[in-house]
């Protein structure tokens, strides 16, 4: 068992030198048996079940050394980056850092003990990051060529792979260790590695975008550095379980839990420090998959999760559902008003976290279960969607949501798992919208919590049913694959697509299996609901997932029964345009007063009059601004 | 005794896949002669929807996209469903689920036959939808802070009629109603009077069958619009029909008194005044802590 | 019951009204039939706006140039059965207009006509006529294309 942990940590480690080392030709391969290696290991992990290593003596010793070693070692790194790029910021930052890691190192842990805990929430992310990262570095062997041939810049592969199996490494590690210290370091290892990836471009915008996810991830890592020595000072606690076993904090002494948050919504993106996120969208296509929406920005919402047997039930609890589920509203609305999809993606990322969070905060055993089950699910959704609209800028060269129109007579595929990763986002019965259901029952006793929330989810299926009906907007008469075929390409899509179609059915073992232990340990209560027979019961109500599934059903049998009557009998005819039509040119032409061939146009509604992007972000930082303001000043008290 | 069960289920089940249709169809022909009447005309017979629909069965099947069709068969089965849900008193927030999915594929469908006419109708029902989807939250939010819980069968063991507590959310669920009956103010997304800017917006590409199925899920809708009414008296069930009645006439009359406004004016409207009440109202249980179970 | 199976054509007629350069003189009248006076919707008569929902097309002015092929891909996307009225002198005829360089006729040049209302312009009496008549043939199309071997006479 313990090497199983060891191997999680160092195969990717492995494979990042390996990668180093050999030749272009290598790296499809060695990706594939990286995603097989990763993904028996972490099965196998999982279906072993959770378990605790304590590193004591010299096992210790060594550990503790590769860690300082491997800090020191990032600190020179960050020294020498703000130097070579002039930003002031980070070098001050760095500075900070600096004086905290030397601080860590001069006050020796008396204890000598380094915790391993891997608990079933532990289990889950590291089959998301096994399964879903890998997958993602297969998808990246058949994009990332294309992405630097279109983008005219040189080759950087030999940086890109390794670093992201470094990174997929510091993951493992970070959801594995239950020592803070350990979390710690790790965190910092993913801020580094995500600057890396951001800046892949090697232009002036990308290195903006990745100094800016740097400062604020520094910030975010200065919290947590100064959280981690407060509560070690004040209630000599050091590990996540030690949280746990604490159970409910004081107001007094809740600073450095509120500072440990601090860390996690930066790290997650949330609203007064969500611009790092957008930037990112910069970056290639599966770097935005992998770090900005199913792993790295997992690791905050993680750490809230984890943090919440601290703050459940308390006035800090409250005030973190209403900052999530503000975040969320808000970020749903800007989305409205986006055309670049990636951008929308990145909105709707930032709003799903805050609802975890949110989920987090409300702190019931519903609540917490949603915010478990969210942060599983999206992660597939998204990468889903994040690796098709990857695919479909490099098929149409593209991102606008508008150029999408009619997607589906040029690549069907690929359109339809567009389209399935959108409805996986929006429709039950997929896991996603359990979850809202979960949250927004458990939400309903806080009349602000659940005005932001049902706001927010209306706004959500808004901007995803524009961009679904965009795709699929042609009239198709036959549906002719006409994808590029590239197995690298729709090997990871049709495993995502399927995983999400699975792990939607499949919702009953996976809530007894991961998540309802889990909320029994982080809440030491019940959950409060179970799930059986495709039922999810709460003591509030019932989403019958079986019964949607059975309705979907009945639709393909309708369909398959009368597919005659309904479908192959059916005449096509040409769309109505008063006449006009114009059968030459295509279906969408049609003559105009003056006797000239037009195309008619017509494009979804944005909003950009009233949801402003910038009024509505300033908006955003000010009230959630004052909210952390007003929560460090008086709440704590 | 096992088979009896069954067989009250049975006849439950038929029961709520027949009749609903039948009361829609006579609602939907009321609706017809009322505004006929209400316009100085005659008006067509009382059957006019249902001749209207076998009629439409009989033509010809045409299509623009060979797939248009599945998502009317999906449209029509999850309104079914959502409908079968309400009559079974199971969790309203899941209920509203379940009629999204509906919505959307109605929507996704206009869109999927890439005209231009249809495309403006379905981007029109998405505003709609966003104008009205929180409503219907708020609604189901406010039952569950009197009631303690999100099912419908609770309302059963309540002492005081949802409405007695609710009254702007009434207010505002009548508003909603107006938008989803598609009544005039709102008819902006499909009807047979936009003709001229829209052609039959959503439905332009939809014909015989197609559209006769879309017709009768309306007639499932309709039953499902004005149970979510009944709910507000659900103490006392011949006020709850009475209630649901008055609305619907109040539709109509509505329908006969107004212009068609845009959907701008109504989605400024929703988002401010109608939300704004709707959140009052909540505020206002929040502070009270009312309960009626 | 016997009633609903056997007109199902004629009961709920749905028309779609398409100007062929007409003066609006039939239009207006055809427009009058709507009305509250002359009330077609008690037969059952809706005016709809696109062909795909329409069972009879009506026409008013004559054939040109200009709108063959408008007129031509309306027809075309009627789902049958569909029956075609032509209202007015110019509709039936070419009219006024008839040999005009740009006139090719009467509507029944393009497409096959079922139903002439005579008149410049018709009365709305004499169109609802047409309307009723356009709709027992209508029946009958249905006949014809549900059973196609026996064939019921026009």
């Amino acid at each position: 068992m313990e090497q199983i942990v060891l191997l999680l940590l160092l195969i990717p480690l492995i494979f990042s030198i390996v990668f180093i080392y050999s030749n272009k030709k290598l790296y499809k391969p060695l990706s594939f048996l990286m995603f097989f290696i990763c993904s028996i290991l972490s099965i196998f992990l999982a279906y072993k079940g959770s378990l605790s290593i304590r590193l004591t003596g010299q096992i210790f010793k060594i550990s503790e050394g590769i860690i300082t070693l491997s800090e020191i070692l990032m600190i020179l790194y960050l020294f020498k980056i703000s130097v070579k790029h002039h930003k002031i910021g980070i070098f001050i930052l760095t500075v900070i850092q600096t004086i905290i890691t030397l601080f860590t190192i001069f006050t020796p842990d008396k204890s000598e003990i380094l915790t391993v805990g891997i608990d079933k929430f532990s289990l889950a992310m590291l089959l998301i990051i096994n399964i879903v990262g890998t997958l993602i570095v297969i998808f990246a062997n058949g994009y990332i060529s294309e992405y630097e041939h279109h983008h005219g810049i040189e080759s950087k592969q030999k940086l890109f792979y390794p670093i992201i199996c470094l990174f997929l490494s510091a993951m493992n590690g970070l959801v594995v260790s239950d020592s803070l210290s350990m979390v710690y370091f790790f965190w910092e290892i993913t801020t580094i590695t995500s600057f890396i990836l951001i800046s892949y471009n090697g232009d002036d915008e990308a290195y903006k975008s990745g100094f800016r996810a740097l400062f604020l991830n520094l910030i975010g890592g200065i919290c947590f550095g100064v959280g981690n020595i407060l509560l070690k000072k004040m209630l000599d606690i050091d590990t996540l379980s030690g949280i746990i076993q604490h159970g409910s904090i004081s107001l007094s002494l809740m600073l450095p839990v509120f500072l440990l948050c601090i860390a996690g919504f930066v790290k997650s993106a949330q609203m007064p420090f969500q611009s790092w996120l957008l930037g990112a969208m910069v970056a290639p296509t599966p770097v935005s998959a992998l770090l900005h929406s199913s792993t790295m920005v997992k690791a905050g919402v993680y750490l809230i999760v984890k943090l919440s047997p601290a703050y459940a039930g308390t006035r800090l609890g409250t005030v973190i559902a209403i900052y999530g589920a503000f975040t969320f509203f808000i970020c749903s609305a800007i989305a409205v008003a986006q055309r670049n999809a990636k951008r929308i993606l990145a909105y709707s990322t930032i709003a799903n976290l805050g609802l975890i969070i949110c989920s987090a905060g409300i702190g019931t055993g519903v609540a917490v279960s949603a915010a478990i089950i969210l942060i599983i699910f999206h992660a597939i959704s998204k990468a889903l969607l994040f690796l098709c609209t990857g695919q479909i800028e490099h098929t149409i060269g593209s991102r606008d949501i508008e150029d999408m129109t009619g997607l589906i007579r040029i690549a069907p595929v690929l359109s339809i798992l567009t389209s399935f990763g959108i409805i996986s986002m929006i429709l039950p019965p997929f896991g996603v919208l359990v979850t809202k259901w979960m949250s927004i029952e458990a939400a309903g006793s806080n009349p602000f919590v659940a005005s932001f929330l049902v706001l927010g989810s209306a706004l959500t299926t808004l901007y995803y049913t524009k961009w679904l009906g965009s795709i699929l907007a042609y009239p198709v008469t036959e549906l002719k694959a006409q994808d590029k075929k590239d197995f690298c390409i729709f090997f990871p899509l049709w495993a995502l697509g399927f995983g999400v179609l699975m792990t939607s059915i499949f919702i009953t073992p996976i809530f007894n299996n991961f998540v309802s232990p889990e909320v029994n340990k982080l809440l030491k209560k019940s959950t409060d609901m179970y799930i059986k027979r495709g039922e999810v019961v709460s003591k509030l109500g019932t989403f019958n997932e079986a019964m949607v599934f059975i309705a979907l059903g009945l639709v393909v049998l309708f369909v398959i029964l009368m597919r005659r009557l309904m479908i192959s009998s059916a005449n096509i005819k040409s769309i109505y345009m008063c006449g006009e039509n114009n059968f030459a040119e295509g279906e969408n032409y049609f003559r105009s007063w003056n006797g000239k061939y037009e195309k008619a146009k017509v494009s979804n509604l944005y909003f950009d009059n009233i949801l402003d992007e910038k009024a509505l972000t300033t908006f955003g930082y000010v009230v959630s601004s004052s909210i952390i303001i007003i929560c460090l000043l008086g709440g704590l008290k | 005794m096992i088979t009896l069960i069954n067989l009250k289920i049975l006849i439950k089940l038929l029961l709520i896949l027949i009749l609903p249709p039948v009361i829609g169809c006579i609602l939907s022909g009321i609706d017809r002669k009322v505004t006929a009447h209400l316009q100085g005309r005659v008006g067509p017979p009382l059957l006019q929807p249902l001749y209207d629909v076998i009629k439409l069965f009989n033509k010809e099947n045409i299509v623009v996209n060979k797939y248009q069709n599945v998502y009317v068969i999906t449209y029509f089965i999850f309104v079914v469903l959502s409908l079968f849900m309400l009559l079974m008193k199971m969790d309203f927030l899941m209920i509203i689920f379940v009629y999204t999915i509906a919505n959307t594929s109605l929507i996704v469908g206009g869109m999927s036959t890439g005209s231009p006419y249809s495309r403006i109708g379905s981007v029109r029902e998405t505003i709609s939808m966003l104008a009205y989807e929180p409503i219907l939250l708020f609604y189901i939010i406010g039952m569950y802070m009197l009631t303690g819980s999100f099912k419908i069968s609770k309302l059963a063991y309540t002492n005081k009629p949802l409405l007695y507590y609710l009254p702007l959310i009434f207010i505002a669920m009548l508003f909603i109603m107006t938008i989803k009956f598609k009544k005039s103010p709102f008819d902006f997304s499909t009807s047979h009077h936009a003709h001229q800017e829209l052609v039959k917006g959503m439905f332009t590409e939809y014909s015989g069958p197609a559209l006769a199925i879309i017709e009768v899920a309306h007639w499932y809708e309709y039953v499902f619009l004005l149970g979510l009414i009944f709910l507000f008296w659900y103490t006392s069930p011949i006020i709850g029909l009475i209630l649901a009645l008055i609305t619907f006439f109040l539709e109509i009359v509505i329908d006969n008194i107004c212009a068609r406004l845009s959907w701008e004016w109504m989605l400024k409207f929703t988002w401010t005044i109608i939300i704004g009440l709707s959140i009052a109202n909540i505020l206002f249980i929040y502070l009270y802590n009312v309960k009626i179970l | 019951m016997a009633g609903i199976s056997k007109n199902i054509m004629s009961k709920s007629p749905w028309v779609v009204h398409v100007n062929c350069n007409s003066c609006n003189g039939c239009d207006i009248e055809f427009l009058a039939c709507l009305t509250p006076i002359y009330d077609a919707e008690r037969l059952g008569i809706i005016n709809v706006g696109t062909p795909k929902q329409a069972d009879i097309l009506v026409v008013t002015g004559s054939a040109n140039y200009k709108n063959i092929d408008v007129l031509k891909n309306i027809y075309n996307q009627m789902p049958e059965p569909k029956v075609v009225v032509a209202v007015g002198a110019c509709a039936c005829t070419g009219g006024v207009f008839h040999s005009c360089y740009n006139v090719i006729g009467g509507i029944d040049e393009i497409l096959p006509v079922d139903v002439y209302v005579p008149g410049c312009c018709p009365k709305p009496e004499s169109i609802i006529d047409g309307l009723i008549e356009a709709s027992r043939i209508l029946e009958e199309k249905r006949i014809k294309i549900k059973n196609p071997d026996k064939g019921v006479a026009i």
